[in-house]
């Protein structure tokens, strides 16, 4: 549905997107990831056609995006980063304003605005001005109008950004929704939670796609499980200490804090004691050690530490 | 089912649907759009009537004879003077006018009605304050005006003629009592008309821009004519709501009678404002930021003050001056505004005026829908 093929943009001497190439197949969810800055929106803005690419191709549905602009229009939804609706206007004239952009006028603009205000359930809001809405019902105005013309692929850039957990859980079960109906969706996100409810997901670090794929697949890759090594989860009540004193044991391979435990990776000859005495050194008494699968937080974060090293 | 809309006219009824409700609800820009022109034609209507009268003039009368009063008279005669005060010395007349207590000082010496019962050249000497030009220059050609009429006078009372050799008898036309509200108020109107609207117009898109909405108009399939025409219509409705106020202003508050046809009064307006959107949305096309907007709308404005005839005659304008005038849709306006109020003109005397309007108002649409890319970057 979705198809870069080497899509390159450059600002001057900066290179914002730099020969990227994936494609998203018709009803998945693709999760988007990186971190600021590191070429999403841009890639988003070029596959709506809203932003001419420097180099390579993008197709929606097989049209090229910057030669058959006008083909692909009808089929895409964007709801872009900054919330970008109008504030003066209330729900219902907002709906209605992007039912007549997309041509659909009278009866047939009236009984898809009330489709979608039962979709999002903004029932409660129909007559409230855009700016008076919160975070999280703003969101789902903004998608709403996104759907007035029922695309066949919808992109969302950071839709989740700044709205609370509550929102956010709705939003996504809204989403699910909408890829059930066939739509294929294109998500930006931070969040790993996020990345881990998408069928597909891109990793775009210094404006190079880093890895692509669906998140079973990248956790299993042998960059991210190096032969011979395992992942360790180490429960214990002084993380920060404990992980000050874990680096530099040997065969310890990386180690980060997840929270209120440890995810190590160690190679498969260090035994547990080892471990166990290294943080009993420190101080450190209850100490809980598992083997785990690795998270795909585990996975962008051995991949960029793999580029950056190729990189230097 | 409804009709599809022609391909390059799509997106025009939402645009409008969306201006029309944005301009109603957004208070300040209705204000902003309406307060200063309104307030320019009242200001610019009362300040710049620059007919001088009955300025304060300060007497030293060192004469004392009905010859002397009669000079006095003669001064306050012609309105332009009142006498405020009589002073027994050369150093208070001085010093009345230095303290800016009166414009003129009036000296008439000792030995007045003595020198000119002698048939010798007697002096009279006049004070003026030339520190605002308008006002020394009115009053040294009515002092001048004054003396030369009482030394003719005197003279024909020496000849026995009963008349004068020679006599002028002007007949100002279009503007009979020389008011200058009659012929300064529609200039305004053209300056106040222009502020208002290109920046405005030039607003529209330009917040779009910065607020992101923008975006979002480009991924939909509205065209640019469409777009544009969207912008343009409800802008041209609230100026043509501005100019019916102005020119009510002018009939009713200024009382200049407008001597030539309402209808063309109205099709002149109609194309000078669409002329003014159209480089209101060009100008938006270009510029990034509000603050761009603002600037770009000043350099339209400055020249149009200046080299429009508004102010300065465009006759007398150095060549480059008067090239820069000519591309100015406020030049024709004031002109025509000049025609039809004034001189009560017919069709026919200025019809090339409304089409230069009309044609930079296309063109300038023109190139601003053609310019205007929908892409971002």
């Amino acid at each position: 549905m979705i198809q870069c093929d080497n899509l390159t943009k450059r600002f001057g001497d900066f290179t914002a997107v730099d020969h990227v190439s994936f494609s998203v197949q018709r009803r998945s969810i693709f999760g988007f990831l990186g971190p600021n800055g590191s070429g999403k929106s841009t890639v988003i803005r070029m596959l709506c056609g809203i932003l001419e690419p420097s180099d390579g191709i993008g197709r929606i549905a097989g049209h090229d995006v910057s030669a058959e602009a006008d083909a692909i229009k009808g089929q895409l939804g964007y709801m872009s980063q900054k919330f970008s609706l109008y504030d003066e206007l209330t729900v219902n004239e907002n709906l209605l304003f992007y039912a007549q952009l997309y041509d659909i006028h009278g009866a047939a603009a009236k009984s898809r605005r009330d489709e979608l205000v039962s979709l999002a359930r903004l029932e409660p809001y129909v007559d409230r001005r855009a700016a008076l809405l919160s975070g999280g019902w703003k969101q789902r105005l903004a998608m709403a109008c996104a759907l007035v013309h029922k695309p066949s692929v919808l992109f969302l850039d950071e839709p989740t950004a700044g709205i609370d957990p509550v929102a956010r859980r709705e939003l996504w079960d809204l989403l699910f929704e909408l890829s059930s109906t066939g739509m294929t969706l294109f998500v930006t996100t931070h969040y790993m939670d996020e990345a881990e409810r998408c069928s597909h997901v891109g990793y775009i670090y210094m404006s190079k796609l880093i890895v692509c794929g669906a998140p079973y697949e990248l956790k299993t890759l042998p960059a991210v499980n190096p032969p011979g090594t395992r992942r360790l989860e180490i429960g214990c009540d002084h993380v920060t200490l404990g992980l000050r004193a874990i680096r530099p044991v040997d065969g310890v391979r990386a180690a980060t804090v997840f929270g209120q435990t440890m995810h190590v990776l160690v190679e498969q000859a260090l035994p547990e004691d080892s471990i166990h005495e290294t943080l009993r050194a420190v101080g450190i008494r209850k100490v809980d050690i598992r083997t785990i699968a690795p998270s795909l937080e585990d996975v962008f974060v051995a991949l960029t530490h793999q580029h950056a090293g190729a990189a230097s | 089912m409804t009709l599809r809309t022609p391909k390059f006219l799509r997106g025009f009824r939402a645009i409008l649907y969306k201006e029309f409700i944005t301009i109603i609800r957004d208070r300040t820009t209705l204000f902003f759009m309406f307060f200063p022109p309104l307030l320019q034609i009242i200001a610019f209507g009362f300040a710049l009537d620059n007919d001088v009268k009955h300025m304060s003039m300060v007497v030293y009368n060192e004469d004392r004879t009905a010859t002397s009063r009669q000079l006095i008279d003669a001064f306050v005669n012609t309105q332009t003077f009142r006498v405020v005060k009589e002073v027994d010395s050369l150093a208070e007349l001085e010093a009345m006018v230095r303290q800016g207590k009166a414009y003129v000082g009036l000296d008439i010496p000792p030995d007045f009605t003595r020198k000119i019962r002698a048939g010798v050249k007697a002096d009279v000497q006049v004070l003026i304050d030339g520190s605002s030009s308008t006002i020394a220059l009115q009053a040294l050609n009515t002092a001048l005006g004054v003396a030369l009429h009482q030394s003719i006078e005197i003279l024909l009372g020496e000849t026995n003629r009963r008349e004068l050799p020679v006599e002028i008898r002007p007949q100002v036309l279009y503007n009979p009592s020389m008011r200058a509200p009659n012929f300064f108020v529609p200039g305004v109107i053209g300056t106040a008309l222009q502020m208002a609207t290109v920046f405005a117009a030039a607003m529209s898109i330009v917040r779009e821009r910065e607020r992101g909405t923008l975006e979002n108009l480009f991924v939909s399939p509205m065209s640019r004519w469409g777009m544009m025409l969207g912008k343009l219509v409800p802008y041209l409705c609230i100026s043509m709501t501005m100019a019916l106020f102005l020119f009510a202003i002018l009939r009713w508050v200024f009382f200049v009678p407008i001597q030539g046809s309402l209808p063309m009064l109205f099709l002149s307006a109609f194309l000078y404002i669409f002329a003014l959107i159209s480089l209101g949305l060009l100008a938006s096309t270009k510029a990034r930021t509000q603050n761009e907007a603002l600037q770009a709308t000043l350099a339209i404005m400055l020249p149009s003050i200046f080299f429009s005839g508004y102010i300065f005659p465009r006759e007398t304008m150095p060549w480059i001056f008067y090239a820069i005038s000519t591309v100015l849709p406020a030049t024709y306006f004031i002109e025509l505004m000049r025609a039809i109020i004034l001189r009560g003109a017919g069709f026919m005397e200025f019809w090339r005026h409304l089409l230069i309007l009309a044609a930079m108002g296309a063109a300038l649409f023109s190139v601003c829908a053609l310019r205007f890319k929908q892409k971002i970057g």
